[in-house]
């Protein structure tokens, strides 16, 4: 690299400047306060982690998302987080073994080898809250709750929650008998819902006839409260496991409604997002002005058990600078004051800077020599000596 | 308000008649105009005019709510983050190799001038061929004449251009045609505008 471009930084790796930095702390202490109050535990897992671990019950995308690099203590492969949940996951499983709910929340930032095609940044600051130890649909409707409460505090309006189910597919694609190679492709091509595709593959399988109309079927179950009448009218002669997943959406969409009577919801059956990960339920949440979802989550069941101990788990996660820049559009802050002070000798004046920063306000002092006013300094007031006494007034 | 992204040319002109169908015709010309949104006679529905091969981005990021491209674009593109629900049987044309028409059959690595890097790299290893490939933006077919490739791997309609600068199309890769693509958010949150839309391309289609 050339000297004058030392500047650079790598594709995707941003840093965050004061004003937008001071906004996005802003931001992460309430929402971490907004945890704590709902009864979730702060925790903090290392950025690097045995790749193993950090890989255990995801997909290939994953794998290839994750910085690697060898450990020249132990000659393992470690990799840096390209997400936290499976951390948690462990800490819950192995570290904590609590026999009830356990709640736990966590922020920080992950690496991606590759940024995600839409959001360009290859270092989000993951920023989300897990439950495990609950089955039943009241702990998925908690974490729904409680990513609604994340992003009304974000300051976020006219948010859409968009819910789905894993197990309905999954109950499909094993009823049909489908190889892994089938029902790989087919996830291919439904996660586009492309129905050219999804028939010429129908025509190639040799599968139960009934079920091939239901495959069919699947990528048109999206939209409004009607469309669970309509899934269970065209999902008829699928399995229990097919209508005991409805049954959940419907009973988690109900309760929802009783405490966000005017939130949008639409549901879809054939989003898969997380399909090699999530068991059962899956939600994400939309606004308006951004193409794709700006926080999601979901059940998934089971992943502790390669770490001693196998636990029900349902939680969501965001991008918190997604998050930040979001909010900061929609709700921007006022100023905070800023005090200039002199340089002085006096031995008065330092006491009474140090009486302010005590008390939470903020002060900068002049260094000798230096260039720049207190209005340059973005300093709102300035600490005058009067009478002997150093007063602060505000700056005009 | 529906936004779809259209590329100018064959995909604008064959797109019209469907769009007709569903009540939106563009108020303007975009050969005479040089707007780049266009409004519509549907007061909910504008069109924005852009290049082909950028409707997936634009659709991809909520810049636009629908958008019609080819299903080469599409795989060139990596569109797994957009809905893809209707082949729209417009624009047809095949995905094609073509050689010199004295050329031998080919062995060994072989060297291939395409803008499709993506489509001809996952084909010549579909067939076990090592490919070095050089991406080229037009005029494809002068690469194996000027010994720049040994073939090219380009969109065969007519096949005259082929002709004239004597080549011969040999394998077909694909069988192409244009898709209606659809932004992943949009979907969720104007499903009632997107869905009715759909059912009338679909009927309109059907009655083909």
């Amino acid at each position: 690299m050339q000297q004058k471009d030392s500047w650079l930084l790598p594709d995707g790796i941003e840093e965050i400047l004061p004003e937008e930095a001071k906004h996005l702390e802003n931001l992460r202490r309430e929402l971490l306060e907004l945890f704590a109050c709902w009864g979730y535990g702060l925790v903090i897992p290392p950025f690097i982690d045995f790749l193993d671990s950090l890989l255990t019950g995801s997909g290939h995308d994953l794998d290839l998302q994750t910085f690697k690099l060898t450990d020249q203590i132990s000659g393992e492969m470690l990799g840096v987080r390209a997400d936290m949940t499976p951390q948690v996951a462990r800490i819950d499983a192995h570290n904590l073994k609590y026999e009830w709910p356990t709640r736990l929340c966590y922020v920080g930032t992950i690496l991606h080898t590759r940024g995600d095609p839409l959001e360009k940044t290859r270092s989000p600051m993951q920023i989300g809250a897990e439950l495990y130890g609950h089955a039943g649909k009241e702990s998925d409707v908690e974490v729904i709750r409680l990513m609604l409460e994340m992003l009304a505090r974000t300051g976020l309006q006219n948010i859409h929650l968009d819910l789905g189910h894993v197990g309905i597919y999954r109950a499909l694609a094993r009823q049909a008998g489908l190889t892994d190679l089938q029902e790989s492709e087919l996830f291919d091509v439904l996660q586009r819902k492309a129905r050219p595709e999804l028939q010429e593959l129908m025509d190639s399988y040799s599968i139960d006839n009934d079920l091939k109309v239901m495959l069919l079927k699947l990528p048109e179950l999206n939209g409004g409260k009607d469309i669970l009448d309509k899934a269970r009218i065209v999902l008829l002669k699928a399995n229990d496991a097919v209508k005991n997943a409805l049954a959940d959406l419907e009973a988690i969409a109900q309760k929802l409604a009783t405490h966000f009577p005017f939130l949008p919801v639409s549901f879809d059956l054939a989003e898969l997002r997380g399909y090699h990960y999530h068991t059962g339920m899956v939600f994400a949440a939309f606004i308006p002005s951004v193409g794709r979802e700006i926080a999601r989550g979901g059940r998934y069941d089971n992943i502790g058990a390669v770490f001693g101990r196998a636990r029900p788990a349902t939680g969501f996660s965001a991008d918190l600078k997604l998050l930040s820049s979001l909010s900061k559009q929609s709700c921007p802050v006022g100023q905070r004051e800023l005090i200039f002070a002199p340089y002085s000798d006096d031995f008065a004046l330092s006491e009474i800077i140090r009486d302010l920063r005590a008390r939470q306000r903020a002060v900068v002092q002049q260094l000798p020599g230096q260039t720049g006013s207190a209005k340059e300094l973005g300093c709102t007031s300035i600490l005058e000596q009067d009478n002997k006494n150093w007063v602060v007034r505000p700056l005009v | 308000m529906l936004t779809i992204a259209v590329s100018k040319g064959r995909i604008y002109e064959e797109a019209l008649p469907l769009l007709a169908e569903a009540g939106i015709v563009p108020v303007d010309d975009p050969k005479t105009c040089r707007k780049l949104i266009l409004a519509t006679t549907r007061e909910d529905v504008q069109l924005v005019i852009i290049r082909a091969t950028d409707v997936p981005t634009f659709v991809e990021y909520g810049a636009a709510d629908l958008g019609i491209a080819g299903k080469d674009v599409l795989i060139e593109h990596g569109a797994e983050s957009l809905y893809e629900p209707l082949d729209l049987n417009i624009a047809c044309c095949r995905l094609m190799t073509a050689y010199h028409k004295d050329a031998p059959e080919h062995r060994g690595r072989i060297r291939v001038a395409t803008k499709y890097v993506k489509i001809a790299k996952s084909y010549f290893a579909s067939k076990g061929i090592q490919a070095d490939i050089i991406k080229l933006y037009g005029s494809m077919e002068l690469a194996p004449l000027v010994g720049l490739a040994d073939c090219i791997v380009d969109l065969v309609d007519t096949g005259n251009t082929l002709k004239a600068n004597d080549l011969e199309p040999r394998e077909l890769i694909m069988n192409i045609s244009s898709r209606l693509v659809v932004n992943k958010a949009a979907m969720k949150m104007k499903h009632a505008a997107i869905s009715e839309l759909l059912i009338q391309f679909e009927k309109t289609l059907a009655n083909r």
